[in-house]
């Protein structure tokens, strides 16, 4: 690919950064509250997160220079993949707001719910990692306008490589819009906003779940 | 004040004299907002005008003559949280219809602007320059009430009242109120103090929903005042159950636990926006405070609080959480006058009655202006259909 191909992935990236942004936005945003405080910390977390992102997106450019541009076009119309997403993102989401890897570890035993709004300092720092790494992953392969954009026009690319050149620069250009969310880490940790992240998170899991299964109902019903 | 008692309670009462010359400005106030009324052509709108002048005078007087504040206030916002849907079921039946409302017509601006919309609006807009509702920022020819006046008008009453928009401006959550005010003792009384804190959640799941989806999400799926007002036509899963959420939630928030609990449970443990109004409290001038050299650590504020804005933490600190709706409750209830008004940066007590009147003045006034208008339509709605059919 040459630096043609290159400028014009970063530049798609920078100019649907905000809604790149936007769409990650529910997913990021109440994770990053409930981790522990501290700009450096939340940036290190962010890091982990928009790395897993990236090997989303990457997968994706792969069986879009695989299979052609049939891939992203044949998805855009049709449902399930956008479901299977959404419901695995519910998953997630809602592991991680429940408290399922502290219970996995058996560092606490009582229930999620009761435990929503305590200090995520006792879970492990693999668990955390997890976390980052799937929610990451699954934003990063979770379709919005401008990644099809982006899935379209890597499937046009003459080989492997300048597929994952192209959706590698094009992450990094919507990558900008995502490092102010570091400071996210100034937000002081109160039970309270722990609290408040947590509930969020398993909100937004049940409005996920909700989407795919009306998803997987409307491919049921319209074929 | 020399006319001036103090009762068991220690409110300030006054005598008939001066409590009509503390009404005197909210008399002309409510002469110029409901005049227009009365030059409109129908006799049951002129009724209706002179009705709700009269109705939002004197319950002022009483709240000057007898120094209770949350007694009255409630008169009027029960009435108001009754008779919005009233006039507005009303306008949408001879307009459309029906209550329901297709998408398209939603989508192309046929739907009135909600305050509800306002913390959706924010990051979308910021983002991307996108408007999550149909509507314009400035006004059109065929569309007068911009987005941008609705929101100016909002802030300017927030700037002054803080979070007292949710008991005198809101006109929701008088329904809840009055399904409070139903049984005389609460028979749900514990309940966690984290549930305060789902507001909060809400506000952040739809503000960022609406920024990833481009909509209105509280409006097309989560506002239990939907199912007393407008909705999307049910025609297909989606909408039905859209629907049948709406339902679900004003059924359980605003008509079973206010009754059950005594508290307005879905502006306590729901609604977005009143967690959206709390910030603005932090920069508010009027709060209420706790007296603690007078404070026996009765509860009763506690329990009077329909919103949990204070508990035995609050009390403690001498001053009601930022969730307080400054609905006066506390105040009215406490015996030793340890609950009182205040204005920031003045000593505790020091004139607790004077803060009380300043605020009223502008919370009045936009009662009398905004409630007291839709009040006014609720009633002309019923005596139209009474009179004429």
């Amino acid at each position: 690919m040459n630096w043609q191909g290159i400028s014009e992935a970063l530049l798609l990236g920078l100019a649907t950064g905000p809604v790149c942004l936007a769409t990650c936005g529910p997913v990021v945003t109440p994770w990053m509250l409930a981790q522990p405080g501290g700009i450096l910390r939340q940036g290190r977390q962010l890091g982990l997160f928009l790395t897993a992102r990236l090997a989303g997106y990457l997968a994706f450019a792969v069986a879009a220079w695989l299979v052609g541009s049939a891939v992203p076009r044949a998805w855009e119309g049709r449902g399930w993949p956008l479901a299977l997403v959404d419901l695995l993102l519910a998953a997630a989401m809602a592991a991680w707001a429940m408290g399922w890897p502290r219970r996995k570890c058996g560092t606490q035993a009582e229930g999620a719910l009761v435990q929503i709004g305590q200090p995520l300092g006792s879970q492990k720092a693999s668990a955390q990692k997890v976390s980052a790494l799937s929610l990451g992953f699954l934003t990063g392969i979770n379709f919005c306008p401008p990644f099809l954009a982006a899935g379209i026009r890597a499937a046009q690319c003459n080989h492997l490589g300048a597929a994952l050149v192209f959706f590698t620069a094009f992450f990094f250009g919507t990558v900008v819009w995502f490092v102010p969310m570091a400071a996210l880490g100034l937000v002081r940790r109160t039970s309270a906003v722990l609290a408040v992240a947590r509930m969020t998170a398993l909100l937004l899991a049940l409005w996920y779940a909700g989407m795919g299964v009306l998803i997987l109902a409307g491919e049921g019903l319209h074929g | 004040m020399a006319s001036s008692t103090m009762t068991t309670n220690q409110l300030v009462t006054r005598g008939v004299g001066r409590s009509i010359l503390l009404t005197l400005p909210m008399v002309l106030w409510t002469l110029l907002m409901f005049t227009p009324g009365l030059r409109q052509p129908g006799a049951e709108k002129h009724a209706a005008a002179a009705v709700t002048g009269v109705f939002m005078v004197g319950l002022f007087y009483c709240m000057m003559r007898t120094g209770q504040t949350y007694r009255w206030r409630r008169i009027f916002f029960v009435a108001l949280g009754f008779l919005f849907p009233v006039g507005f079921i009303a306008a949408l039946v001879a307009v459309r219809g029906s209550m329901s409302i297709p998408i398209e017509h939603m989508v192309s601006g046929d739907t009135p602007f909600c305050y509800m919309v306002i913390p959706m609006l924010i990051v979308p807009a910021a983002l991307t320059q996108t408007l999550v509702f149909p509507g314009s920022i400035l006004p059109t020819p065929s569309n007068p009430h911009s987005i941008a006046a609705m929101i100016g008008l909002w802030l300017a009453m927030t700037l002054v009242l803080g979070k007292g928009w949710c008991a005198y401006g809101c006109f929701f959550g008088g329904i809840e109120e009055g399904f409070a005010a139903i049984p005389k003792r609460a028979r749900l009384r514990k309940l966690n103090d984290r549930y305060r804190l789902i507001p909060w959640a809400v506000l952040l799941t739809i503000v960022l929903l609406s920024a990833a989806i481009f909509e209105p999400v509280y409006c097309m799926w989560l506002c239990p005042f939907k199912a007393v007002t407008e909705f999307p036509a049910v025609r297909d899963v989606e909408t039905a159950i859209q629907f049948g959420v709406f339902v679900l939630l004003f059924t359980g928030l605003v008509v079973v636990l206010p009754f059950l609990t005594k508290k307005r449970t879905q502006c306590g443990f729901f609604c977005p926006f009143g967690a959206f109004q709390s910030i603005f409290n932090k920069i508010n001038i009027f709060d209420i405070r706790f007296d603690r050299e007078k404070c026996t650590d009765c509860r009763v504020c506690v329990v009077n609080c329909p919103t949990m804005a204070i508990n035995a933490e609050a009390v403690g600190k001498g001053e009601a959480r930022m969730s307080c709706m400054k609905c006066g409750a506390c105040v009215d209830g406490c015996r030793k006058g340890a609950a009182v008004w205040h204005i920031k940066g003045t000593a505790v007590g020091a004139n607790p009655e004077r803060a009380r009147l300043l605020f009223l003045y502008g919370a009045w006034a936009m009662a009398t202006m905004f409630g007291g208008s839709v009040i006014a339509h609720g009633i002309s709605t019923i005596l139209h259909f009474v009179l004429k059919g």
